[in-house]
């Protein structure tokens, strides 16, 4: 084993550390917010779906970042995902909502700009075209089951105690699909700049448990998620559920379920293929922010309701982040990479040669 | 460090059973409290009202085993926690217009007023108004647990019928001022109407609470 990989690698495990304390709000915000589910209940729910998700659900995202910018050295991919991390960081400290994906994809960016390597434009605009269309989708999304929510429960006529209990139910199983999603979803935010560097061998256990060396570098990175979970997301994920909105729990479960139905849309293979075998427009692999979803849920329903109960100084800064950290992290990486290449002498960049 | 704990769909039948019974209690007391002003105007303290008092009180009671079992339950089993507090204040409020239906019979008991024959009318319509009011506000409640938007029918029900008791509270007590009664018997007689309008009161103040906790749970 390399240990200067594993130092490397760091910058990759501190960027999970911050999404599990940033992102975790997101999938369980909004339940421990209604006080519907508590904190150390979500915690564990969320840090073992994550790590489920990430491991065997993570490779569908990661061919997009790669073919974004491919970063080829360790410390290159170190400082990537260190700028992102500290964007990230930086800009919560700040108290503005921030999504990971941006930070990660404006850190490429930075370094392909550093390296000269052209960005891959046409994957940039998928990408690009998620952050528009993904909270857009996510309060169309949480619109639309809010209206079927609502008519079921007017149907069944349903007991308030009762109604409670399904709610509650609905928000763990919700929670543990999205923090599913999250992980398989966002790995690649978190470990795609180290996959091609990645010197782990693949792992077998007697014939049953079988990991791919990037199976093992995702749960390398999933358990960091879980780690910044249970020690940093406490307050995020408790002031998260009722800073935007206030809500009540079935409003929690529409934009629980709105964000993983997002997810779920551009997260999954299985989907991708059965749309693309029926001749059907699919939904690009991107990795999507759970945050922008999450937002775009809770704004789908505040608007559904008139707009009223809205904070909207939140809601502007929290838009302007999402306009801010791309280009914040770009900076941030491209000067690191600089201090990095001529201060400590690492290579940054390995330029690939063309067969001719 | 982590004391998981998941109480889903935990014995909540049997509490909408005992909120479904503290609705029946009110309308109980409500018909009750009828029956047993009717008899007292009739028969003042006979035996026959002597036991719809008392009957009364053992609904007041019951009412009151109920509440707390309800708070109790809604606490332990961590039930509707966003809500918890305002299902409380509800719960008590109910709990006060049984009480206050059990405190003016037994009042007519242990003072036994000489109500004018030419107030009896008057009085039964009072009653009847202030009983429809708690029935329908008992309804209102029922239906908040059910039926979100239903609320509101019964609720307008309950505002007219407590503005008609004010009406019928106001023309009583300006009769019996006017009176050549004593002003003993005058103050004694304010103070029943008061008290009986009262339950009519207190059903809307419990409307308004309702209405309240329906926009609240309605975002």
């Amino acid at each position: 084993m390399d240990f200067s990989y594993l130092f490397f690698l760091s910058s990759g495990l501190f960027l999970g550390w911050s999404l599990g304390a940033n992102d975790a709000a997101n999938i369980f915000g909004t339940a421990v917010g209604t006080k519907m589910v508590r904190f150390n209940t979500a915690a564990v729910i969320a840090s073992i779906f994550i790590i489920l998700g990430a491991v065997f659900g993570g490779a569908g995202t990661t061919e997009t970042l790669d073919t974004l910018g491919s970063v080829n050295t360790l410390p290159g991919a170190f400082m990537v995902a260190l700028a992102a991390a500290v964007t990230i960081y930086w800009m919560s400290r700040t108290g503005v909502s921030v999504s990971t994906s941006q930070a990660i994809v404006g850190s490429i960016i930075g370094w392909n700009c550093y390296c000269g390597e052209s960005t891959n434009f046409s994957v940039f605009g998928k990408i690009f075209a998620t952050w528009v269309f993904c909270p857009l989708l996510a309060a169309g999304t949480a619109v639309l089951l809010y209206f079927l929510l609502h008519m079921l429960i007017r149907r069944t006529r349903m007991h308030l105690l009762r109604q409670d209990s399904y709610v509650r139910a609905g928000l763990i199983v919700m929670g543990a699909l999205c923090a599913y999603a999250l992980g398989a979803n966002n790995i690649a935010n978190i470990m795609g700049v180290f996959v091609e560097s990645a010197p782990f061998h693949d792992f077998s256990f007697n014939d049953t448990v079988y990991l791919t060396r990037i199976q093992i570098l995702f749960l390398l990175g999933g358990m960091a998620v879980a780690v910044g979970i249970v020690t940093y997301s406490h307050k995020v994920v408790s002031t998260v559920g009722n800073s935007l909105l206030k809500m009540t729990p079935l409003a929690a479960l529409t934009v629980v379920m709105a964000q993983a139905v997002v997810l779920f849309l551009f997260s999954s293979q299985g989907l991708q293929n059965f749309l693309h075998s029926h001749s059907l427009p699919a939904f690009p692999l991107v990795p999507v922010s759970s945050t922008q979803a999450v937002i775009g849920a809770i704004l789908g329903i505040g608007l559904l309701k008139g707009g009223r109960g809205l904070n909207w100084g939140i809601t502007g800064r929290i838009v302007v982040g999402w306009v801010v950290t791309p280009l914040i992290a770009l900076v941030v990486c491209f000067v690191s990479l600089f201090f990095l290449e001529n201060v400590f002498n690492q290579v940054v960049y390995r330029p690939e040669l063309m067969d001719l | 460090m982590f004391n998981v704990k998941i109480s889903l769909f935990s014995h909540t039948k049997e509490l909408e059973q005992k909120i479904d019974m503290l609705h029946d209690k009110i309308i109980e007391a409500a018909m009750v409290f009828k029956k047993a002003v009717d008899v007292y105007l009739k028969e003042k303290r006979s035996q026959d009202y002597r036991k719809l008092s008392k009957e009364i009180k053992t609904i007041e009671h019951d009412a009151d085993v109920l509440r707390r079992d309800i708070e109790n339950r809604l606490y332990s089993q961590n039930l509707i926690p966003d809500f918890r507090g305002n299902i409380l204040e509800l719960v008590e409020n109910l709990d006060k217009v049984i009480n206050e239906f059990d405190e003016v019979a037994h009042k007519f008991y242990i003072e036994q007023p000489a109500i004018p024959e030419k107030y009896h009318e008057r009085f039964k319509e009072l009653v009847g108004q202030v009983c429809e009011c708690a029935e329908n506000l008992a309804m209102a409640s029922r239906t908040f647990f059910y039926d979100l938007s239903a609320v509101r029918d019964y609720s307008k029900k309950v505002y007219w019928l407590e503005h008609e008791s004010d009406k019928t509270t106001a023309s009583l007590k300006e009769g019996v001022f006017d009176s050549d009664m004593e002003l003993a018997q005058k103050l004694q007689l304010n103070s029943f109407l008061t008290e009986v309008a009262d339950i009519a009161d207190l059903a809307e103040n419990c409307i308004d609470q309702l209405l309240i906790y329906v926009i609240k749970r309605d975002i």
